[in-house]
């Protein structure tokens, strides 16, 4: 018996419960692979669209002189409006990633399997519940991680030089997450909750609808106080203040003070992107590391 | 190895705080390579003990011992097939058996399960969801047989088949079972389903144990006696007594000879088992258990 045990070692890698999980969840991991290559496809394409589109934005004069164009040649050019449209469409289906992952997760992941036993099935083969629950995450997390890391490098590379009139500020919402770490931090926040969801209410449909109200929640406390995860700067001018276009207004009041108007604003400048980002994205891996802490802790107190 | 299947010792389950147990100090040792027909009314506990025993639940009092480990330790060794008989519906049968192996790295037995499922003349191709009850039901226990299990649960196995595929299957499991010296429990309601296959006897009667031990010896134990009405029953053990116009006849244990005036019968497993359903207060009789609460 041990014999055949130590001879049959090599046997029992997660090779097999990998290959169990990507079986029986095979429509996910198709879609999800074919959404992720017209995502790609889309950028590439959205990229090669860059250039035409910037000079559709160019600076213009009627008659034409030398170093400008006419404008009439310059409002031909519908490139620039396709372009900033499929930017910003990619960047808000980037930011939206969590909210699909935490409804397959609680749904189809956890929640479904066991409603009708089949998560059952796989602890009575020989597999261990909390190795079955770990394989069952690490696997989408790894799918997510390098599929939404390589979407935001390609994103980073259809954006080209970042023109804020063609792809948007660095600071609304959807540019801010689907331009950072932040946006893989979102998708595995959103697989955590779903699957803790899952195994809270062991039904694929409330868990489907927990997990996603639970990720709306999340997302919009994150946009609302998106501002206060990092301290702002604080700018008091007399007179009219004019603040770059790259700020980030948090806000601004005019206190007249001895008869001269006092203008201060609070905004973040355009190098507190990167602050920002770390701080975000820690936060929603905390969660998610939170939720996944309680899923296996409740797997392991619910079961011998 | 231990000569012990499964060892209960006050075994409870308790699903809410409110409502009561659904298993409630459960002493009982089922012997290695016995096969047990666990029966008992719906709601008396069957797939709970099962679930207990296959490392599925959590007990809420006492100790379950499966094949001389917990449950959970055993995992490897044992095999169960819920009374829903899960499969996933989007598997092929061919994809089913797939998983089994995936699962089951060190154990798993092609031949055997392919075998099963070739048996019921199933296209392997053919998807889960695609069969009926019975054909998932093969699907199911071919999954279980190909994990060569030491120990095999079954929670209500041969409900969706037809006369001859539970014959059938009956058959090869009880073939695999005594080649192997697998032991196997099963459960059902229908007490004729199990009298023929089965040695030992396991009732459940509102979370308690009501019998247990050898078929034989139960029987044995039992004596099914007619006489005339207002006549004593002592000192025997009464199961049940029904007294029909002049005539009385009981289920009784006898605690020595039963005189001139009785007249006794040997009962069958259906009768004994019907007794103690219909009288729930009827004082249980554990044979073989070590730790047996009479």
């Amino acid at each position: 018996m041990t014999a055949l045990a130590t001879a049959a070692a090599p046997d029992t890698r997660p090779g097999g419960l990998l290959r169990a999980v990507g079986r029986t969840h095979r429509t996910a991991l198709v879609l999800s692979l074919l959404a992720l290559a017209a995502a790609a496809v889309a950028l590439i394409w959205l990229h090669s669209l860059g250039d035409e589109a910037r000079a559709g934005m160019s600076a213009c004069s009627t008659p034409p002189t030398a170093g400008l164009p006419s404008c009439a040649a310059v409002d031909a050019i519908t490139a620039d409006e396709t372009y900033r449209n499929g930017i910003f469409g990619l960047a808000t289906a980037l930011s939206w990633v969590m909210f699909p992952v935490a409804a397959w997760a609680g749904g189809a992941l956890i929640g479904r399997e066991l409603e009708n036993g089949t998560a059952q099935l796989a602890w009575t083969q020989s597999v261990t519940p909390v190795r079955w629950l770990a394989v069952k995450l690490a696997a989408p997390a790894a799918l997510l991680t390098v599929g939404t890391g390589g979407l935001l490098l390609l994103n980073d590379w259809a954006r080209g030089d970042g023109n804020p009139n063609l792809v948007g500020d660095w600071y609304y919402p959807d540019t801010f997450v689907s331009t950072g770490p932040v946006a893989v931090a979102y998708a595995l926040a959103g697989l955590a909750l779903g699957a803790l969801a899952g195994l809270v209410w062991r039904r694929a449909l409330p868990a489907t609808g927990v997990s996603l109200a639970a990720s709306l929640v999340l997302h919009g406390v994150m946009e609302r106080y998106r501002e206060n995860l990092w301290p702002a700067v604080t700018r008091t001018e007399a007179g009219a203040l004019e603040l770059p276009r790259s700020a980030f207004q948090v806000a601004w009041s005019d206190v007249p003070r001895g008869g001269v108007p006092l203008t201060r604003a609070t905004f973040h400048p355009e190098s507190h992107f990167w602050p920002l980002q770390y701080v975000e994205t820690g936060l929603l891996l905390a969660v998610a590391g939170t939720a996944t802490a309680a899923a296996f802790l409740l797997l392991a107190r619910r079961l011998p | 190895m231990t000569d012990t299947a499964i060892e209960a010792a006050g075994l409870g389950r308790r699903f809410r705080r409110r409502r009561g147990p659904a298993l409630d100090g459960c002493a009982f040792r089922l012997p290695a390579g016995s096969v047990c027909a666990l029966t008992g009314p719906n709601g008396a506990g069957k797939s709970t003990l099962l679930a207990l025993a296959a490392g599925l639940l959590r007990p809420t009092e006492g100790t379950i011992t499966v094949l001389g480990t917990t449950p959970a330790a055993a995992r490897e060794r044992l095999a169960h097939v819920a009374q829903n008989k899960p499969l996933h519906p989007q598997l092929t049968v061919a994809g089913t058996l797939r998983l089994g192996r995936d699962l089951n790295p060190r154990r798993w037995d092609a031949r055997a399960a392919e075998r099963i499922v070739a048996e019921g003349d199933l296209d392997p191709d053919t998807k889960i969801r695609a069969l009926s009850g019975g054909q998932r039901t093969r699907v199911a226990l071919a999954l279980a047989l190909g994990k060569r299990p030491e120990l095999l649960l079954l929670d209500e196995p041969m409900a969706d088949l037809d006369p001859l595929a539970r014959h059938q299957l009956t058959a090869t499991l009880m073939a695999d079972a005594a080649d192997r010296g697998t032991t196997v429990v099963m459960s059902s309601h229908v007490v004729a389903e199990l009298e023929g296959s089965c040695d030992h006897l396991l009732l459940l009667g509102s979370g308690r144990v009501r019998l247990a031990g050898p078929l034989d010896d139960l029987l044995a134990a039992h004596t099914l006696v007619t006489g005339r009405a207002g006549d004593a029953l002592d000192p025997h053990t009464v199961v049940e007594s029904r007294t029909t116009g002049r005539q009385l006849t009981a289920m009784v244990r006898p605690a020595g000879p039963l005189g001139d005036v009785l007249q006794g019968d040997r009962p069958s497993l259906e009768e004994v088992v019907l007794a103690h359903l219909r009288s729930p207060d009827a004082p249980p009789l554990l044979l073989d258990a070590r730790e047996a609460a009479v």
